[in-house]
């Protein structure tokens, strides 16, 4: 019987590596993809604590949709920053992307 | 609602500071008879100020009072007593003194040195009279800011460094002082930053709240006075600024310490002066004796000045110290007293500065011949600020010692040997300047212009007066500082 | 399941819909407008502002809940509220001539200004974990876009890119935090977070705790406190200037909003187990932001680490809690805003195109090429450093003395210290405008400042005196902002 427990670990390990990828990551394009990732796995969780937590009400999926569509969002705007940085620095490697220091 | 002359001393000057920064580019000779106007209103409010003061109660009188930020119990209270009235006429004497001195000696960005020179003046009458934490910590910090340009911008030498090691230093004491009025704030019921009700409300508190508080507002007042280990700042700033600040430096800014201890830290915190009292007389010896060796060692003659009022400092705070009502009656002397002196000693050596462009003793020699009225003015001042007999540096010395004596019989026998170095460092300098054999390098000095007699003579003729009838002073001080002791020994 | 239709309430949410509507006319008409109207965008957003502006004062005293209970319109929504739409408002008027100086003049960056205001709001009358969540993201999501205005600048791009990394990072730690208190309270709505905290033995329970820590870290990055500030100075430094200003000012204060919120008033019954944490964070926060910003020689990377240590301060009130802490916290960062654009103005005042002149030996010789701008950039300087009598100290002042009052002590002697580091990095601006020869450059010619700059400058300089001097009425405003919280 797959319970909320066997949730919980599923969105944790999901999270790490979305941590993980962003810290390890040197492609903008693969950080995006890490923190989509932690995105997700907060999913998850919303679903599965819904389900399991309060299985009346909501929230938790309908909070989980709006993940969604902000994660779009930024995505979008992600995307196109990227894209900007492609064209500008000729390469999307955020070690090269540091013209300013202290 | 009475005369409000001493919101009138406090924003008369910054009315003139207005005025001065809309005149014209240019404009220098508007400018300097303005800046003389608008301090010379506030000295005729002073001695309105002297002849309307009732000498015989401690009560605060010319008290003005209105509500100010209700919401914080932040009030606005102005008063004088027999401490504060002393305090402003010499603020208001030496800064329209100041300014008239300022004539010749300042040609650069004129307009901005008088503005800033009158906002300084505003600080000082404000901390002088204001009776509200809030508003006297506001003034407080006010007189930093002019002070701090005054130096760095028409400074010599390493100008920069002097000013921001001045703020700094300062700075860091006010900010202890901050913390100490917030804590009063919140320890006494009901809330209120009205010194004259903390004053009663205060001993009440626990001892060690009282002697934790102490220690913060000490080391405020402390870099003001300025106190051994915290007494770097002076010699910087002093040397470094131009003459008429550092006749305001140190003939009223270094009093504001002092009338800190005595308005506030002694009558607050009766436990914290019973508590200090020892170790704030040994740092006075160290003050007395360190500052007045530190002299004899000095090549130049205003840095030997600056060093000569951390040692004359000294003597206040073993006054204080002390307790007793001779002995603060001595330092209340000695504060004006050290005003006026060391006041019109920096006028003379910008005097010599200006003409000579030096102020290495050792260059000169024998300008009694050359220059007998300076020299005479120069001597009767150095005369002065040793102690001699008939001025009023020795009234005040004398009452420090007896006054602190009972209290402290082996800490002021070794304060003496410090007037006997104050002798030496004095008699030598005057030797090596004015008497001898006249060096021909100086052939070409001029003798002081009658603008600048004119700045010294009232400060001579004050402390010939008040050494010969040190009466009228003591009348007017009497019951202020008796209630001082009073409130110092709950 | 049946559902209940929510009755709404549109007048409460009337300021947000008038930011929001105006921001898609924005968008809609600036393609038909020709390149030399390009400016009625702005106008058009200034005067969104000014109406939402009146709207709100409309719904001062008002105590009212909508959408069931998930937007509250509360006296502390509105003061907010206030200051977002101020600091919009005198960002707004400084943008119109440095966009038109930098031939960026864009009818999607007023749109974008009005979007990320309205997540601002969002934020600061949000009652449930969802619209803090949405109103953050409309924030943070426009202002990706705004930090990266400048498309051909590559500092501008690499400060988008950072702050968008960071950003969203910080997202996912939030909304981790927000599912873990879900998951234990069931909902997430602030009142019912409140009763199943007070209710139940809440300290002990690990999921609300963890859930607290990641929102911490979440609005940590967002309010800029150290450890989570990497990204500010970077962010600061190469956005447009206007912009490192609007950061500075709305949605730090915003994140402050949410922030104080949540921990203030849903986790005030274990507020002693967080409370340590913070003090930590506070004690860090400023001493990190002002020791660093000693050795910057970049004059917006400085205001981007003295921008740090204020949110410090911000959380040192945040740690004093109670009334006072939140009237000192509303007050200060009120006092911030204006003191702060004040400041950026200035900076913005001294660019020229395709040329900051952000460097701090542009500002010698300031004080004598044009006093004006130089005094003001020292009142706005003195207030930062909390020098009397401006609104920096009379903003210390209420939060020192609200930290003294709940018995932080040793909090406010690492304050008060690292107030007096701070003179020292603003100061050295002032003796280069005013004791240093201006150092030999080609344009030595007159500064032109914009009229709507001037405007700026005198609103903010009024504002910095103001709040100095007498600071009752404003004083009375942010404590009554509270009063009806606790």
């Amino acid at each position: 019987m797959i319970g909320l427990n066997h949730f919980l670990t599923l969105s944790t390990i999901l999270f790490c590596i979305g941590i993980f990828g962003v810290l390890t990551r040197r492609n903008a394009i693969g950080i995006l993809m890490s923190i989509e990732l932690m995105f997700n796995a907060v999913n998850i969780n919303f679903v599965a604590f819904s389900r399991f937590v309060t299985p009346t009400a909501l929230v938790g999926q309908i909070f989980a949709i709006f993940i969604i569509t902000i994660a779009a969002a930024e995505a979008t705007v992600g995307l196109a920053i990227v894209l900007l940085i492609y064209r500008n620095f000729k390469g999307i490697n955020v070690d090269n992307i540091n013209i300013m220091k202290w | 609602m009475n005369f409000p002359i001493l919101s009138l001393m406090t924003f008369i000057p910054l009315l003139g500071m207005v005025v001065i920064l809309f005149t014209k580019e240019g404009q220098d000779k508007l400018v300097r008879y303005l800046a003389a106007f608008f301090t010379f209103i506030p000295l005729v409010l002073s001695f309105i100020l002297l002849s309307r003061y009732q000498g015989s109660t401690s009560q605060i009188q010319f008290v003005e009072k209105f509500d100010w930020i209700p919401s914080l119990g932040i009030t606005y209270f102005m008063g004088a007593d027999g401490l504060s009235v002393p305090m402003l006429f010499l603020t208001a004497l030496l800064g329209f003194l100041s300014v008239i001195y300022s004539f010749g000696d300042i040609k650069e960005k004129v307009k901005q040195y008088f503005a800033f020179l009158l906002l300084l003046e505003v600080g000082m009458m404000g901390v002088f009279s204001a009776l509200d934490f809030f508003l006297f910590y506001i003034f407080w910090e006010i007189v930093l800011v002019p002070m701090y340009f005054l130096i760095g911008i028409w400074g010599h030498g390493r100008k920069e460094y002097s000013a921001i090691k001045f703020f700094l230093y300062t700075l860091f004491g006010s900010l202890f002082m901050l913390i100490g009025i917030l804590a009063l704030y919140f320890n006494v019921e009901p809330h209120t930053l009205n010194i004259m009700v903390l004053i009663e409300k205060t001993p009440l508190l626990t001892r060690s709240f009282q002697l934790l508080t102490f220690a913060a507002f000490f080391v405020a007042f402390a870099v003001k006075v300025p106190i051994f280990p915290f007494h770097t700042w002076l010699p910087d700033a002093h040397v470094d600024a131009p003459t008429a600040v550092s006749v305001i430096l140190a003939g009223i800014l270094l009093k504001m310490g002092t009338y800190g201890f005595l308005r506030i830290s002694y009558p607050m915190f009766p436990q914290g002066a019973m508590y200090f009292a020892i170790p704030i007389a040994i740092l006075a010896l160290i003050n007395i004796v360190y500052g007045a060796l530190v002299c004899m060692a000095q090549k130049d003659l205003k840095k030997m000045i600056a060093y000569s009022s951390v040692s004359h400092m000294g003597y206040c705070m073993l006054g204080i110290a002390a307790v007793t009502v001779t002995g603060i009656s001595g330092c209340v002397f000695q504060m004006v007293s050290h005003g006026l002196i060391t006041g019109a000693l920096f006028l003379l050596v910008g005097v010599l500065y200006e003409r000579a462009h030096t102020r290495e003793i050792g260059a000169f020699g024998g300008l009694w011949i050359k220059l007998p009225v300076y020299s005479g003015l120069m001597i009767l001042f150095c005369l002065g600020s040793l102690g001699l007999p008939g001025m009023s540096g020795f009234i005040s010395e004398f009452m420090v010692f007896i006054g602190s004596y009972p209290a402290f019989k082996v800490i002021v026998p070794l304060a003496v040997i410090g007037v006997v170095i104050t002798a030496a460092y004095f008699l030598r300098m005057i030797q090596a300047m004015f008497l001898g054999t006249f060096n021909t390098k100086w052939e070409g000095l001029s003798e002081i212009s009658a603008r600048e007699i004119f700045t010294v003579v009232p400060l001579a003729i004050l402390m010939i007066g008040i050494g010969v009838f040190p009466s009228p002073l003591a009348n007017m001080i009497k019951a202020t500082v008796e209630n001082i002791v009073h409130l110092a020994v709950r | 399941m049946d559902w209940i239709i929510p009755a709404v309430n549109l007048k409460l949410i009337l300021p947000e819909i008038v930011v929001c509507l105006f921001a898609i006319l924005i968008l809609v008409t600036d393609p038909f407008l020709s390149k030399e109207r390009k400016i009625w965008s702005a106008h058009l957003s200034w005067i969104a502002v000014v109406i939402a502006f009146i709207a709100n004062i409309r719904l001062w005293n008002l105590q009212e809940a909508t959408f069931t209970n998930m937007f509250l319109v509360d006296n502390y929504a509105t003061f907010f509220k206030f200051i977002f739409l101020a600091g919009s408002f005198l960002i707004i008027l400084i943008s119109m001539s440095y966009l038109k100086r930098e031939e960026i003049l864009h009818g999607e960056y007023f749109s974008l200004i009005l979007f990320s205001t309205l997540g601002m709001m969002l934020l600061a009358s949000g009652f449930d974990l969802v619209v803090i969540f949405l109103g953050l993201e409309i924030m943070s999501v426009s202002l990706y876009v705004l930090a990266g205005f400048k498309r051909s600048d590559l500092a501008s791009n690499e400060a988008s890119l950072k702050y968008f990394l960071m950003g969203a990072f910080a997202t996912g730690f939030l909304l981790y935090g927000i599912v873990m208190i879900y998951g234990s309270v069931g909902s997430t709505n602030l009142g019912q977070i409140i009763n199943h905290i007070t209710s139940n033995d809440a300290g002990s329970n690990l999921l609300i705790w963890a859930g607290a820590g990641l929102l911490l870290v979440g609005f940590g990055f967002k309010i800029a406190s150290v450890p989570f500030h990497m990204w500010v100075p970077d962010v600061y430094q190469g956005a447009p200037t206007p912009i490192t200003a609007f950061i500075s000012a709305g949605p730090k204060a915003a994140g402050f909003a949410a922030l104080l919120r949540v921990f203030l008033f849903s986790f005030t019954t274990i507020k002693m187990d967080w409370t340590m944490i913070v003090w930590i964070m506070a004690a860090l926060t400023m001493s990190v932001g002002n020791i660093v910003a000693l050795a910057q020689s970049d004059i917006k990377r400085m205001l981007a680490y003295s921008s740090i240590a204020h949110a410090g301060y911000v959380l040192v009130a945040l740690v004093a809690g109670g009334e006072t802490g939140v009237s000192s916290a509303l007050f200060y960062l009120l006092a911030y805003t204006f003191m702060n654009i004040g400041a950026f103005t200035v900076v913005i005042a001294l660019g020229r195109k395709g040329q900051d002149n952000t460097k701090l030996e542009d500002y010698s010789g300031l004080g004598s090429r044009s006093p004006i701008l130089a005094i003001l950039m020292t009142i706005f300087l003195f207030s930062l450093a909390g020098f009397p009598p401006t609104a920096g100290f009379m903003a210390k002042f209420y939060v020192f003395g609200s930290a003294v009052k709940s018995g932080f002590t040793g909090l406010v002697i690492i304050g008060v210290l690292n107030s007096l580091i701070s003179v020292y990095y603003y100061l050295r601006i002032v003796v280069l405008m005013f004791m240093q020869a201006p150092v030999t450059r080609t344009d030595n010619e007159r500064i032109k400042v914009a009229f709507c700059a001037i405007l700026v400058l005198i609103i903010s300089t009024w504002a910095v005196l103001q709040m100095g001097i007498f600071p009752q009425s404003l004083l009375s405003l942010a404590q009554a902002s509270v009063s009806s919280i606790f």
